[in-house]
């Protein structure tokens, strides 16, 4: 029974600030073993989320599950979380600022000295255990924030915007840790608008937008929904007439290379035929949309502004 | 561990290191030393060399000879006349203005230090002049006085036809010793400025204590929410957890605080033994007062802090309660001079007064046991209710951002808390 459990349920969210209804009825669902990635554009709504999820801030409507039971005291303890804005305490040492976040999430010292220091020799920031946080870079301080999110094991990681500011290589590492994290069974919620890194990581989607879940599901299936009849082209000329060819649905232009979302029955041969010889091809393709073209047909559509709340 | 504790510790820890912390312990105990004693020393600094005086007399009553005479009794360290005086002119006929010239022209070339002047009206209106070039030393110009006193007395004792040894009786210097009357009925020897030095030293410890707290507490605050600290704080603790936390740390650091500067007084007395030490049970009454003024400040502090967005809003705050905490030090002496007055007393029931004012009077001189009782139940009251008032705004007010909410939404936070 408790494996049928979902780590985490949240139905029918609704969160009011002052005029804005910055969520509003979002509902999703994360397994174990899963990695769910949370879309949408800045202001879409999706930190204001995360947050109801880890009870900083109360839902006006709607309910939050972990393995199907309310928000208790224990959850505080078996959940981590990365914000999305960088902040730690800058004249204090790595090692004590690490210790001090994982034993607020209820972990005893010792245990917590002796994860720090595997944490910190993983990141190849040992050597820095005892110098203050303001002595490190950017990227660096990012990884120790992430150590800090998850050094006490829990079950739910929820990091907002992960990858913002880390460099390739670091990119890489975050990465790594996710699956590891995957495989030994974790729920892990990540945010981000980088669709790219997105279809790379995660299980599952939720895209929002405006507060509301325009777009959800798992990623394969997702793309089977939109990619039915998509083109992917290579080519060398000037290809913004693409978008006004009968037939396209959408077009994203890229340097010398475009996907084209075709009409549902339009034939792709006829849309090659139709190309042929304006541009240089040197690669047509047919197959699934990437993410980015989906969130921007979806999200592209509904620009405006957030719907105010009713009286 | 408990997360209370787990916060408190870090506070403490972390703020106990920083060089705020660092230099106010030290800072205060050497502000006060450098008040108390160092005048006192500088105006006593004894003169290293002997020092010439020029002295005209034109009262024609040889008063030079017994002034000089009483003068040069005054020895150095060193064993040498601390003065030497040398008449330039003296008789009833003087010329005054050239006798003058002529000493000021020694002054120049350092021939002497400085002259008196005896005019010949002397014995009506007790008048004399000391001319030098430096005119601050005051230990010299008291010694004048008093010499000139005597040989004056004297002087007019031999006119009216009686012994001038008589002088020596008439002048014989008395002292009003104040005693404070304690309800212990032991009688303690005490001198004005020794009560006011005993009253104002630990109430400006006091004013340094709520104040160095508040500070830290309202910067602390202000730079957790401005890099969103606080998110990954309220999600792995209770707001209430954080907050009592945050309050217990400030505590240990006060008692830190204190601890160290009771050491420094405890060696300070040692050595100097000029300030008297209240008995246990008024101790005990100063500490009850601190203790909780200690906790509604800081119940202030939060209270008013938690909204706080920017520096320059956590500075207005800080110095608002500043004006309120200053106020008794400012009235240490009407309330030393009066310490039953009716506005002493209202004041006294005012909890953001009844901490300093109470700790003062305790002081000063006891209060009756009903104000003491009264004062610490409303004070107790007022914390508590504080602290509640002070949850629910922080519980809200550390995840604002951007405007500073309004009193009336602060006041709708209590309220719905």
């Amino acid at each position: 029974m408790y494996n049928n459990t979902r780590m985490l349920k949240v139905s029918n969210l609704r969160k009011d600030f002052a005029t804005i209804r910055a969520v509003d009825g979002v509902s999703f669902e994360v397994g174990r073993g899963q990695i769910f990635g949370l879309l949408g554009r800045n202001g879409a709504g999706k930190t204001t989320t995360i947050r109801m999820v880890l009870n900083i801030l109360q839902p006006d409507l709607g309910e939050i599950l972990y393995n199907g039971n309310p928000f208790s005291e224990e959850v505080r303890n078996m959940v981590g979380y990365l914000p999305e804005e960088r902040g730690l305490y800058q004249k204090s040492k790595l090692i004590s600022t690490i210790l001090y976040f994982a034993q607020l999430r209820g972990m005893d010292s010792v245990k917590a000295t002796s994860e720090a220091l595997q944490w910190l020799e993983r990141f190849e920031l040992l050597a820095y255990k005892d110098k203050k946080v303001d002595e490190l870079s950017k990227g660096n301080q990012q990884k120790v924030q992430f150590i800090c999110s998850i050094i006490h094991d829990p079950q739910l990681v929820i990091l907002d915007e992960p990858f913002a500011g880390l460099d390739p290589v670091n990119q890489i590492l975050f990465k790594d840790i996710f699956l590891e994290l995957k495989q030994r069974n974790k729920a892990v919620i990540f945010s981000t608008h980088q669709m790219d890194q997105a279809e790379r990581l995660s299980d599952e989607i939720c895209l929002i937008d405006h507060g509301r879940v325009v777009l959800a599901g798992q990623v394969r299936e997702v793309k089977k929904r939109y990619g039915s009849n998509s083109v992917h082209i290579e080519y060398a000329g000037d290809g913004t007439f693409l978008r006004s060819l009968p037939g396209v649905n959408n077009a994203m232009m890229y340097e010398n290379s475009a996907e084209v979302q075709l009409e549902q029955t339009y034939s792709s041969q006829t849309f090659l035929s139709q190309i042929v010889g304006r541009l240089e091809i040197t690669k047509f393709e047919l197959r699934e949309p990437s993410l980015q073209s989906i969130f921007i047909q979806t999200v592209g559509q509904t620009v405006g502004e957030k719907p105010a709340v009713p009286a | 561990m408990n997360k209370t504790l787990v916060v408190a510790k870090w506070e403490y820890l972390e703020k106990v290191r920083t060089k705020a912390f660092v230099i106010g312990l030290f800072l205060m105990p050497m502000i006060i030393a450098l008040t108390s004693i160092l005048p006192g020393l500088l105006a006593g600094k004894e003169d290293d060399a002997t020092k010439v005086i020029g002295i005209v007399d034109a009262s024609g009553e040889r008063l030079d000879s017994s002034l000089t005479r009483r003068m040069e009794k005054y020895r150095l360290a060193n064993g040498n006349p601390n003065y030497i005086l040398r008449p330039i002119a003296s008789g009833r006929n003087v010329d005054l203005a050239a006798a003058c010239a002529e000493a000021d022209d020694k002054i120049l070339v350092d021939e002497i230090e400085g002259y008196v002047v005896i005019p010949s009206t002397i014995l009506q209106d007790s008048v004399i002049e000391y001319r030098s070039q430096d005119a601050g030393d005051i230990r010299l110009a008291s010694r004048l006085q008093s010499n000139l006193r005597t040989v004056l007395l004297e002087k007019k004792l031999a006119v009216k036809g009686l012994d001038p040894a008589l002088a020596k009786i008439l002048r014989a210097p008395f002292d009003v010793k104040t005693v404070k009357v304690s309800k212990s009925g032991a009688k303690e020897e005490t001198d004005f400025m020794r009560t006011f030095l005993s009253a104002f030293i630990p109430l400006m410890m006091l004013f340094n204590l709520f104040i160095t707290s508040g500070q830290l507490l309202v910067r602390s605050l202000l730079d957790e929410k401005s890099n969103r600290i606080v998110e990954v704080l309220v999600s792995s603790c209770k707001p209430v957890e954080l907050m009592s936390g945050k309050l217990l740390g400030l505590c240990a650091l006060g008692l830190t605080q204190i601890g160290f500067w009771a050491l420094i007084a405890v060696a300070a007395m040692a050595n100097f033994g000029s300030m008297s030490f209240p008995p246990a049970n008024q101790l005990l009454l100063i500490m009850i007062y601190s203790v909780l003024g200690y906790l509604f400040y800081s119940a202030i502090f939060i209270a008013l802090g938690s909204p706080v967005t920017t520096e320059q809003e956590a500075q207005q705050i800080n110095s608002y309660l500043v004006l309120f905490l200053i106020l008794p030090i400012a009235l240490v002496m009407p309330i030393m001079l009066q310490p039953n007055a009716l506005w002493v007393k209202v004041l006294s029931y005012i909890p953001i007064f009844t901490p300093t004012f109470m700790v003062l009077r305790l002081l000063i001189k006891i209060p009756s046991a009903l104000e003491i009782v009264s004062t610490i139940i409303l004070l107790v009251i007022s914390t508590y209710v504080m602290m509640i008032a002070a949850g629910r705004i922080f519980r809200v007010a550390i995840l604002a951002t951007g405007k500073r909410p309004g009193v009336r939404e602060v006041m709708r936070w209590v309220r719905e808390g």
